[in-house]
């Protein structure tokens, strides 16, 4: 796993109360995101599966699972791909495990269970201490500040995978916060 | 990380007249549930599954008595630390050998696991090597299995 300055180890005690919450992209690169979900490929989906850091596009029937991330830094890890690619995913995950037919909650469940893993492992790599939540599943939710999110665009055997590491609403101070006591000229 | 390893108690089935080895695998994930279990049965255990850690304890009050208990940490209903925690309470169930299988990786959640009574710590994503190699160390390989 890529290792990155002052992250690992970081309580996050040296800094003040007041300070600015950290954006993602101070915590974690898109090199240390894409060697997380590669370790994970690697074990949960298949020994020989490669992710290739190429932009594949917005696939039509996207599906999105995440894990919720609190803690100094608040948001969610967000796994999307076409449910197509969903389904492909399922079926290398149970390998001979599967059932004859795997049924949408399979799906899901699978997907939602990789963005466990990688979230988990993202997780580890964040100054704590953090709380992991739940899988969830569904239509991705809206990164709200573009300036604290970290994206990795993937391709798994030529189907687009995106992996965004976004931060929630309200996760970072509102600017004019503390103008609002100023006097108008 | 110090496994506190035996061997397991075989069990004898009365209509097969094989050795089993008994595990219960606690995920919330159906299919981490279904990759976990086929890696035990392909092993040659006799397994048995839960949704949350509720569910598992509602297993054991029933009487099967597993093993081994492969258990995740994040679940709804009751995580799997309570699980450990609730498990360990019981002196019926002092035999259990408790393995967490779990996305969290930080080592003090590792030390918070075993001080609760876990026995080993297998960190997601996991391949089927690694949890052989896990219950080598425990003494629950059955033993006609080849590493």
């Amino acid at each position: 796993m890529t290792a990155f300055a002052g992250c690992p180890g970081d309580t996050g005690a040296g800094r003040r109360a007041g300070d600015a919450p950290p954006v993602i992209t101070d915590l974690i690169d898109e090199e240390t995101v894409q060697s997380i979900a590669e370790e994970a490929w690697s074990a949960l989906v298949g020994e020989d599966e490669l992710l290739v850091p190429l932009p594949g596009g917005s696939p039509e029937d996207a599906l999105s699972a995440w894990v919720e991330i609190v803690g100094p830094w608040t948001g969610t890890v967000v796994l999307t791909c076409a449910r197509s690619t969903a389904e492909e995913l399922s079926g290398c995950l149970l390998r001979n495990h599967a059932p004859r037919v795997l049924d949408r909650e399979d799906i899901e469940d699978a997907l939602g269970e990789l963005a466990n893993v990688v979230g988990g492992n993202v997780k580890a790599v964040l100054p704590g201490p953090c709380v992991l939540g739940l899988p969830e599943v569904g239509s991705a939710p809206e990164a709200p500040l573009p300036a604290d999110v970290c994206r990795v665009d993937l391709l798994w055997r030529g189907q687009s995978l995106t992996i965004s590491v976004q931060g929630a609403a309200g996760a970072l101070p509102d600017p004019y916060e503390n103008n609002q006591n100023e006097v108008p000229l | 990380m110090g496994a506190r390893g035996r061997r397991p108690q075989l069990r004898l089935p009365p209509d097969e007249g094989e050795l089993t080895v008994r595990a219960l695998v606690i995920d919330d994930s159906r299919v981490m549930r279904l990759i976990i279990a086929g890696i035990l049965e392909d092993l040659g255990y006799e397994v048995r599954q839960a949704g949350h850690g509720r569910e598992g304890l509602d297993v054991l009050d029933g009487g099967w008595i597993p093993d081994l208990v492969c258990v995740d940490w994040n679940m709804p209903v009751m995580d799997g630390l309570q699980f450990v925690s609730a498990a360990r309470s019981n002196p019926a169930w002092r035999s259990l050998t408790i393995m967490m299988v779990t996305s969290e990786s930080e080592h003090g959640q590792i030390v918070r696991a075993l001080a609760a009574g876990a026995h080993e710590y297998v960190i997601k994503p996991f391949t089927a090597d690694a949890i052989r190699g896990k219950l080598a160390l425990l003494g629950l390989l059955p033993e006609e299995v080849v590493l």
